[in-house]
């Protein structure tokens, strides 16, 4: 247990400081359309409440919810265009008390916790292909760091998937989960950024010592501590992320921890006191060798591989620092991956219907989906009906027709998500 | 889950750039005649529909100025649905739809072209891309949850254009990401179909098949026999592979190719020497 930090002293509750401040702001959409709550306040899981069939027998709300989904997906896009931090270092510190073992996420908190940090690994390193990640928990007052800054997803994954790792017991310290991070992160580099997610059950915490000295230095290094909350507003909680210009949430439900857990994906803005420099990176280049060769870093049996540059080693997998010279070998492509965070597609906007024109296209630009005409007479008929000739895309919420700033070509619901979520060319754009 | 299951779906981009066209086919060696190429695309198509009532197919056009579906034919209320009394008596009517669809289109698109002056020597391939990867999305939707295989073949004779570098590789990640393969079928003559960068990345990061046609005339037999196969028949077919693949970047201040060069940690531009600031994005660079 080299890793493990000074037992604790002191216990100190958060709770009483203000702990039920719940904060909902985000929530209402959510709530309105699906008539989903907090999971706590829910003794028995209504899920067919959820489900209600309208007179012609069609599942309006599921429909309402899968589109409420998207808008809200939509709300949330960031265009500007800023610059970010790319280079990313982040600890994930998720808390392994008793508190993780409740359930009132489905089918428990730390097997949702579990599942959703894995996925969050794999899309994290997708999404910011040369940063770094590493994980510690917290259980039994104590902090244990689970893996080194790597920028290897399974290493990761395989790490979580331990079964002694998943075993909830005691109270969390917060204090020494943070600064075990904040040591791990002195020593990276000045261009990276330097992050803590948190994932926190528990509302109370078991700290050696004063946390708001923690934060103190947290704050000098110009380390972001970003928090999610499994159980209510912690008061400790959000004065640290708010002081570090992290974000708080606290989850709803499981769709909702999907949502704010992977608000934590796209880097970050920026901050003004990280110094920007230039990096020397290798680009190797592929050789095949008739004869299998040993790998540098891993010592296996290679027949294909890269080449350092620099050294002239080979390696097996990149990205990777060149075990030989410590030259940082890329690809091109794997630069390029991170490009559409510097220039993302514009939001498209919604047309109303009193803006929609009869010489406007039938269909969608990008996938030919047709539009839907305009209601008959719109103020007579209810909503509900007036889905009735949807085929698909948004019902009975507006027209449906979403228009690129920039080229004016018309786009749908289905479109619009796939272009800014999954694609970031705007088809229409790139064809001019 | 075995390919029985899932739906097929083909994505044919055809490079219709009037001026690469027309320098290939006035080549000495091996001319290469559009007329030609577009009979033997159509029979494979037709083919990818034969294999399974059930398949899917989309065909794009990558011209100069547009990207313009070819099939699924577009609404339009001037047009009147294709004639079906000229449908000869013992054709399946999906490939007479098809080939009918693909060439009124094509007739179209070649007759409203600008005149030869104002043309420009490219071609949409990250805009035709990008329209591909929406249609295979809708029917992805569409068909939930009933796995979509789907793939798109590139039939390409353009040279690269630098300037769609950024949308072509958003393309090729958000094609790797879903798991739809990019298969290249490229003309390569004396002066046309230079070496492409893009086009073997594309196929190496969605695990697709690059290959070089040197002589159009069997181009069927390269069609049927190595695009054709599903990915399980691929599997267990000996295909050709391009072995060295380059992965080294082109600097963002000359343009030459560079093994180590420096890279700004706030866009990611690569350069080929230090300097005090980031042309690309104005950043300060602070003292080491
Ligand atoms: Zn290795
Ligand atoms: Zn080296
Ligand atoms: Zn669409
Ligand atoms: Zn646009
Ligand atoms: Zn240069
Ligand atoms: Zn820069």
């Amino acid at each position: 247990m080299s890793h493990t930090l000074k037992p604790p002293k002191r216990k100190s509750s958060a709770k009483g400081i203000g702990a039920i401040d719940i904060d909902d702001d985000e929530g209402h959409d959510l709530m309105g359309a699906s008539g989903q709550g907090y999971s706590w306040e829910e003794e028995y899981k209504r899920s067919w409440d959820i489900l209600q069939e309208d007179e012609q027998g069609s599942l309006q709300g599921v429909v309402a919810s899968i589109q409420q989904q998207l808008k809200r997906r939509r709300l949330h896009r960031d265009t500007a265009t800023v610059q970010r931090g790319i280079i990313r270092h982040l600890y994930l510190v998720i808390d392994l008390s008793r508190a993780m073992a409740e359930l009132d996420l489905k089918p428990s908190r730390i097997e949702c916790t579990m599942r959703l940090a894995e996925e969050f690994i794999g899309e994290y390193f997708d999404q910011n292909p040369l940063s770094q990640l590493g994980i510690i928990i917290t259980r039994d007052g104590l902090a244990e760091q689970l893996t080194e800054l790597t920028g290897n997803p399974t290493d990761h994954t395989s790490a979580l998937q331990k079964r002694s790792n998943r075993e909830p017991k005691g109270e969390p310290s917060l204090q020494n989960a943070l600064e075990l991070a904040r040591t791990s992160l002195a020593h990276v580099p000045s261009h990276g950024s330097r992050e803590i997610l948190v994932l926190y059950a528990s509302l109370t915490t078991c700290d050696p010592d004063n946390i708001l000295d923690t934060l103190e230095s947290l704050k000098r290094e110009c380390i972001r501590v970003s928090m999610v909350g499994l159980s209510a507003e912690v008061q400790v909680c959000r004065t640290i992320c708010r002081e570090t210009k992290g974000t708080y949430n606290v989850v709803l439900n499981e769709m909702h921890y999907k949502d704010i857990l992977f608000e934590n994906i796209p880097p970050p803005v920026a901050t003004a006191q990280r110094t920007a420099s230039l990096i020397q990176m290798g680009f190797p280049t592929t050789r095949t060798y008739e004869e299998p060769t040993l790998c540098a870093c891993h010592h296996k049996l290679i027949r294909k591989g890269y080449v350092c540059p620099r050294c002239s080693s080979t390696v097996c997998e990149i990205p990777t620092d060149c075990p030989v010279c410590s030259l940082t070998l890329v690809s091109s492509p794997l630069l390029a991956r991170s490009y559409h965070h510097l220039f993302p597609v514009e939001n498209y906007k919604e047309i109303g219907w009193a803006g929609v024109l009869s010489t406007m296209p039938k269909h969608c630009f990008s996938c030919l989906v047709p539009f839907h005409g305009p209601p008959q007479s719109m103020s007579h008929r209810r909503l509900s009906t007036a889905g009735n000739t949807g085929g698909g895309t948004a019902i009975g919420i507006g027209s449906g027709r979403f228009e690129c700033p920039k080229c004016k070509e018309q786009f749908c619901l289905e479109c619009d998500a796939y272009v800014h979520d999954v694609l970031h060319n705007c088809p229409g754009c790139v064809n001019r | 889950m075995t390919s029985e299951e899932s739906i097929n779906l083909l994505a044919v981009v055809i490079d219709t750039n009037p001026i690469a066209w027309a320098t290939a086919a006035q080549d000495s060696r091996c001319p290469l005649d559009f007329g030609r190429v577009l009979e033997q695309l159509l029979i494979f198509i037709n083919a990818h529909l034969a294999l399974r009532f059930d398949n899917e197919l989309v065909v794009i056009a990558s011209h100069t100025n547009q990207s313009l579906f070819l099939y699924p034919p577009q609404l339009s209320d001037t047009d009147q649905p294709p004639d079906a009394s000229s449908k000869p008596a013992n054709t399946y009517k999906q490939f007479f739809d098809v080939n009918q669809a693909v060439i009124k289109t094509l007739k179209d698109l070649i007759t409203e072209s600008k005149s030869p002056e104002d043309v420009d020597d490219k071609s949409m391939l990250a805009g035709s891309l990008s329209l591909a990867q929406t249609y295979i999305n809708r029917i992805r939707r569409a068909n939930d949850p009933t796995p979509l295989q789907s793939r798109i073949l590139i039939l390409s004779v353009s040279p690269d254009l630098p300037s769609q570098y950024v949308a072509t590789m958003n393309c090729i990640f958000a094609a790797q990401r879903v798991g739809t393969r990019i298969d290249v079928c490229r003309f390569r003559g004396k002066h046309y179909g230079e070496e492409s960068v893009f086009l073997p990345q594309a196929c190496h990061l969605t695990g697709g098949l690059y290959m070089e046609i040197p002589e159009a005339e069997n181009l069927l037999q390269y069609l049927l026999y190595a695009f054709l196969p599903d990915p399980y028949m691929r599997s267990v077919l000996c295909l050709p592979e391009k072995d060295q693949v380059d992965f080294r970047a082109a600097c963002f201040c000359h343009k030459t190719v560079v093994d180590v060069g420096y890279v700004c940690s706030v866009c990611l531009s690569i350069f080929c020497s230090v300097s005090k600031q980031c042309p690309t994005c104005q950043t300060q660079f602070g003292g080491q």
